[in-house]
C-alpha cells in the first residue's frame, strides 16, 4: 500500500503544524503526513521530546541518540522539523506565521502551556479564523485536575481499563504499549477530520480539546454501562466471555507459545469437538450446553489445554480454522513479521528511509484507503533539520533574517551531524 | 453539527457499531440497517434490569446512540434494491460483512459507486478484503492475539490476556471512523469516493506497535509480558498505597529528581539520591527492583487519594488504579459534566459516558437514544425514499423489512 501516485494524495494541500511530544500528539500528525499533508513539527531544546532522549539498548555507550528511537520513526516519519525557542517573543512571532498559513494545529503539551507561550487558541484564532486546533492532554483544559501530568499507562489505570482487564486472580492488567496514547490519537484524528468537514461547509474553524481520560472512558462504555445503570462493578473476565465457552488462550508446545480460540453456540461446539477427535470428556453432561460449559469453565479449559499443550500453536490455529472455529495464535513481534502470511500478503509492514540508519522496517498504517494509498516520508529527522526550508522557502524569511534569529536564539541552531554511516 | 448533512448507512456488528456512533454523535444522519427482527448484537448482555430484551442490551444502547434504525433483508432482491436506493443518498456506507458478501448481493463498491461516484464505502473485517486469511473466522479475542497486543499484556507467568471492552473491535471502529473522514475529505475535494479497507488485525498490530517490529528490530529483544511496568521507563508500574494502588511513571530526568527528593524527605533514604540513578531512564533500568522498593516505602505511607494529589503537586505522573465505580464517581469528570443521561423508552434516563472530545463550535451530543428495532423503517422508506405505505405493508408481509 505504499505506492501513492503524486497528486493523488487524500490530504494533499493540507497544512499542519504540531507542537508536540511523545506519541499522543505526534501520531496524529504522522497519519496526516502519510496521506499527503505538509506537517511541520516545532521542537525546542527547552522542552525536549522524551523520545529524543533515546539510548540505543544495543550500544548504550553511544549515549543519548536523538534520532534513533524506533518510536520516533513510528510517530514522526514524513514530517518537517524546525526548532524554535518559544520562550522568546520573536520565536512566538515566527510560530504564529507558521500557524497563519496552516489549516490544522495539533498540540499535546501539558494543559495551559500553549496559553502561557502566547500560542493558545485565543491567540491563534484571530490570525487564522479558519484554523482547526486540537489540544490533547490527560485531563483536558478545565476541571480540578486539568494541570495534572500523565503518560499512557496512567490513563489506563485512571479510566478503569486496568482493573477491568486481567484474570480474576490478578489485580488487573496494564498494556506495555500505552494503549490510551494510540486510542487518543485515533480519536483525535477523527475529531480533526470532523472539524475540517465542518469547515469545508461553513468556512469556520474551531478548537478541539481532547482529554485522554475521557476518550478512554468512552472507549470502555460497553463495560461501564453496567456500573452507570446498575451500580455494579463489572466482573473481571480475563479471556472469558459471557457469550462463548470455551473462550480463552491456551498454552501450546513451545516456550511461551499460545493459541486463542472462541466457540459460541452448540453448533460450533459440535465442530470443535470433532477437531479434538470427540474425546470422552467433551460428551459429559457438565459440558453439554453453553450454560454448563460456562459454569464448568475451569475444567473445560484444563481439558482443552491438555490437547493444545503438545501441539504447535499454528497447527492448533489451522486445524480449528479448517472447521470454521475462530482461533488465533498470540503472536509476538517476530511472528508478526515472519510468520503471518496475511500481513505479508497485504504488505502491511513498511520500509521507511531513515536519515541515519538507511531503510528500516516499521509497523504499517492501518487506515486502508484503497485509491489514495499513503506514503511514509523519511524518518529520523535531526532537530531543526528543515529550518532553512521551512523558514526560508515556506515562510519567505531571508537568509539574513534566519541567521539573525538563529544568533539571537529564537530559532535554535539545527543539530548538525554526519548523516548515515558516520 | 460538525457532520450535519452527512448521511451514513451502517450495516455493522460489534466491529463497526462504535464507528457509526462516533459519526452519529457528531451530527451525521446514521441509518443503522438491521435484519428484520433486529441484529444479534441486541442480545448482548447485560440488560436493563437484567431482563433479556432486544431493546434493553446496555452495550447495544451505548454503541448505537444518535442513529436511526431500519430493518432490511439484504438477501431478498427488494431489500437489496432499497439498500441501493439509500446508498445513492449517502456519503458513506460502513459495513462489517465478510469480504465478498456485498458483491454477492450486487451491493459491492463497484455497483454502489456507479450510481454515486463520491460514495465512500468503509469495510471493517477481521483481516481485510484481500489475502489468504480474508475468510478466516475471528473474534475480538483471536484478533487481539494475532495482532500482537495480547502477547505483551499480563504477568510473565500467566497466559496472555485481553483488555476489557472488546478493544480490538473498538480500536478498529475508531480507525475506520477516522479513515472514512479522510476519504470523505478527498471525495469532497475531487468528487471521487473510494473503498476503505480496515483489517482489525492490522489495527491491533498498529495500536500495539510500541511493542512491535520497530522496537524488536532495533534492540533484538522480543517484547513480552512483564506486569505493569513499561520496559523502557524506569521506574514505572503499580505501587500499593494503604487503601489501594497507584500507577507511577517517571521518564524524564527532572521527574526522577523530584521523586528521589520526595522519597528522601519522607523516608530518610540517602541511597536514593545517588547520582548514578539520575539522567535518562536507561540509567535507572539496571536498578529497577531496588528503586521499586524505595518507592514502595513511600507509597505505603499514604492513602491512594492523598498520594495521587501530593504526587501531582510535585508534577509526578501518578494516578489511582480505579475501579469502574470510582471512575463513575470521579470528581474531575463530574466537574466537567462528562457523563450524560439518555432516555430509554421503558427504563427512563440511563447514565452513559459522554464526549470523547470537545469541539468549541460543534459540540458532541447524543441526538437520540439507540433506535428500537425498525423504529425508523417507515420514516426512512416512505418519508424519504417515497415508498408507498401499501408497498411497505407488502414488504412487511414478505419479510423484506
Amino acid at each position: 500500500m505504499s505506492e501513492g501516485k503524486p497528486g493523488n494524495e487524500a490530504l494533499g494541500g493540507l497544512k499542519v503544524v504540531e507542537f508536540s511530544a511523545a506519541m499522543a500528539g505526534p501520531w496524529i500528525g504522522r497519519f496526516l503526513a502519510y496521506y499527503g499533508a505538509e506537517t511541520i513539527r516545532v521542537e525546542s531544546r527547552q522542552r525536549p521530546d522524551v523520545v529524543r532522549l533515546y539510548v540505543p539498548p544495543r550500544e548504550p555507550e553511544r549515549g543519548t541518540q536523538p534520532q534513533l528511537s524506533p518510536w520516533f520513526t513510528d510517530w514522526n516519519a514524513g514530517k518537517l522539523f524546525v526548532t524554535l525557542d518559544l520562550t522568546q517573543p520573536r520565536a512566538v512571532e515566527i510560530a504564529k506565521r507558521l500557524v497563519a498559513r496552516c489549516d490544522v494545529v495539533i498540540e499535546n503539551y501539558s494543559s495551559g502551556v500553549m496559553d502561557k507561550l502566547g500560542l493558545g487558541y485565543a491567540d491563534l484564532q484571530p490570525i487564522n479564523p479558519e484554523l482547526v486546533m486540537l489540544s490533547t492532554s490527560g485531563f483536558g483544559d478545565r476541571g480540578p485536575c486539568s494541570r495534572y501530568v500523565t503518560w499512557g499507562p496512567n490513563i489506563e489505570a485512571l479510566a478503569g481499563l486496568s482493573k477491568l482487564s486481567g484474570f480474576p486472580w490478578q489485580e488487573g492488567a496494564i498494556t506495555q504499549y500505552a494503549y490510551p496514547d494510540a486510542l487518543s490519537a485515533l480519536h483525535g484524528l477523527f475529531a480533526v477530520m470532523c472539524a475540517l468537514d465542518h469547515r469545508a461547509r461553513t468556512g469556520r474553524g474551531q478548537h478541539i480539546s481532547l482529554a485522554q481520560f475521557e476518550t478512554t472512558v468512552s472507549s470502555l462504555g460497553s463495560v461501564l454501562m453496567e456500573t452507570l445503570v446498575h451500580g455494579r462493578e463489572p466482573e473481571r473476565l480475563g479471556n472469558r466471555s459471557h457469550r462463548a465457552a470455551p473462550h480463552g488462550c491456551y498454552r501450546c508446545a513451545g516456550e511461551d507459545r499460545w493459541c486463542t480460540l472462541s466457540v459460541a453456540g452448540e453448533e460450533a461446539w459440535g465442530r470443535f469437538r470433532r477437531v479434538l477427535g470427540d474425546p470422552d470428556w467433551a460428551g459429559r453432561p457438565e459440558f453439554a450446553t453453553e450454560a454448563a460449559r460456562q459454569k464448568n469453565a475451569d475444567a473445560l479449559d484444563a481439558h482443552i489445554e491438555a490437547w493444545t499443550r503438545t501441539r504447535d500453536e499454528y497447527a492448533v490455529m489451522r486445524s480449528l480454522q479448517e472447521a470454521g472455529i475462530p482461533a488465533g495464535v498470540a503472536q509476538n513481534a517476530e511472528d508478526l513479521l515472519h510468520r503471518d502470511p496475511q500481513l505479508e500478503a497485504r504488505n502491511f509492514f513498511e520500509e521507511i528511509e531513515h536519515v541515519k540508519k538507511g531503510p528500516v522496517t516499521a509497523t504499517g498504517i492501518p487506515l486502508g484507503l484503497t485509491e489514495t494509498p499513503g506514503r511514509s516520508g523519511s524518518a529520523g529527522a535531526a532537530m531543526g533539520q528543515d529550518n532553512d526550508h521551512v523558514f526560508g522557502n515556506l515562510l519567505g524569511m531571508t537568509a539574513e533574517e534566519i541567521r539573525e534569529c538563529t544568533e539571537a536564539g529564537a530559532i535554535e541552531a539545527p543539530d548538525r551531524e554526519a548523516p548515515h554511516g558516520e | 453539527m460538525a457532520l450535519g448533512g452527512r448521511r451514513v448507512l451502517e450495516v455493522a456488528d460489534e466491529k463497526g457499531a462504535y464507528c457509526g456512533k462516533l459519526l452519529a454523535d457528531m451530527g451525521a444522519d446514521v441509518i443503522k440497517v438491521e435484519r428484520p427482527g433486529g441484529d444479534s448484537t441486541r442480545w448482548r448482555p447485560p440488560f436493563v434490569d437484567d431482563t433479556p430484551d432486544p431493546e434493553g442490551s446496555l452495550p447495544f444502547l451505548y454503541a448505537n446512540t444518535s442513529k436511526r434504525g431500519i430493518t432490511l433483508d439484504l438477501e431478498q432482491s427488494e431489500g437489496a434494491g432499497l439498500f441501493r436506493a439509500l446508498a445513492r443518498t449517502a456519503d458513506l456506507v460502513i459495513e462489517t460483512l465478510p469480504p465478498g458478501e456485498l458483491d454477492r448481493r450486487d451491493l459491492g463498491f463497484a455497483a454502489l459507486r456507479r450510481e454515486n461516484p463520491g460514495l465512500v464505502l468503509t469495510s471493517i473485517t477481521p483481516f481485510g478484503q484481500t489475502g489468504p486469511h480474508a475468510a478466516l473466522a475471528a473474534s475480538d479475542l483471536t484478533l487481539g492475539a494475532l495482532g500482537g497486543a495480547m502477547y505483551v499484556t499480563g504477568e510473565a507467568e500467566d497466559p496472555p490476556v485481553r483488555l476489557a471492552g472488546s478493544q480490538a473491535f473498538l480500536a478498529a471502529s475508531v480507525t475506520a471512523a477516522a479513515s472514512s473522514m479522510i476519504a470523505l475529505f478527498h471525495s469532497t475535494a475531487t468528487g471521487e469516493g473510494q473503498q476503505v479497507d480496515i483489517s482489525v488485525e492490522e489495527v491491533v498490530a498498529s495500536v500495539s506497535h510500541i511493542c512491535g517490529v520497530g522496537k524488536w528490530l532495533d534492540d533484538g529483544i522480543i517484547p513480552r509480558r512483564r506486569g505493569s511496568g513499561l520496559v523502557a521507563s524506569a521506574p514505572s508500574g503499580t505501587y500499593p498505597c494503604q487503601d489501594g494502588t497507584v500507577y507511577l511513571m517517571v521518564n524524564r530526568p527532572l521527574h526522577w529528581r523530584a521523586l528521589a527528593e520526595w522519597i528522601h524527605e519522607e523516608t530518610g533514604n540517602e541511597e536514593v539520591l545517588d547520582p548514578m540513578f539520575e539522567g535518562p531512564s536507561s540509567n535507572r533500568l539496571p536498578h529497577r527492583e531496588l528503586l521499586d522498593l524505595f518507592i514502595g516505602e513511600l507509597t505505603a505511607r499514604y492513602a491512594t487519594d492523598a498520594f495521587y494529589h501530593e504526587a501531582q503537586r510535585r508534577h509526578l505522573a501518578v494516578t489511582p488504579v480505579n475501579t469502574a465505580t470510582a471512575v463513575t464517581a470521579d470528581p474531575h469528570l463530574a466537574a466537567r459534566d462528562y457523563f450524560v443521561e439518555v432516555d430509554h423508552p421503558t427504563a427512563g434516563p440511563l447514565k452513559q459516558p459522554g464526549a470523547p472530545y470537545r469541539h468549541s463550535e460543534t459540540p458532541w451530543r447524543i441526538a437520540r437514544p439507540a433506535p428500537r428495532t425498525g423504529q425508523h423503517t417507515e420514516e426512512v422508506l416512505c418519508g424519504e425514499l417515497g415508498v408507498a405505505p401499501a408497498t411497505l405493508a407488502a414488504y412487511r408481509e414478505r419479510g423484506v423489512v
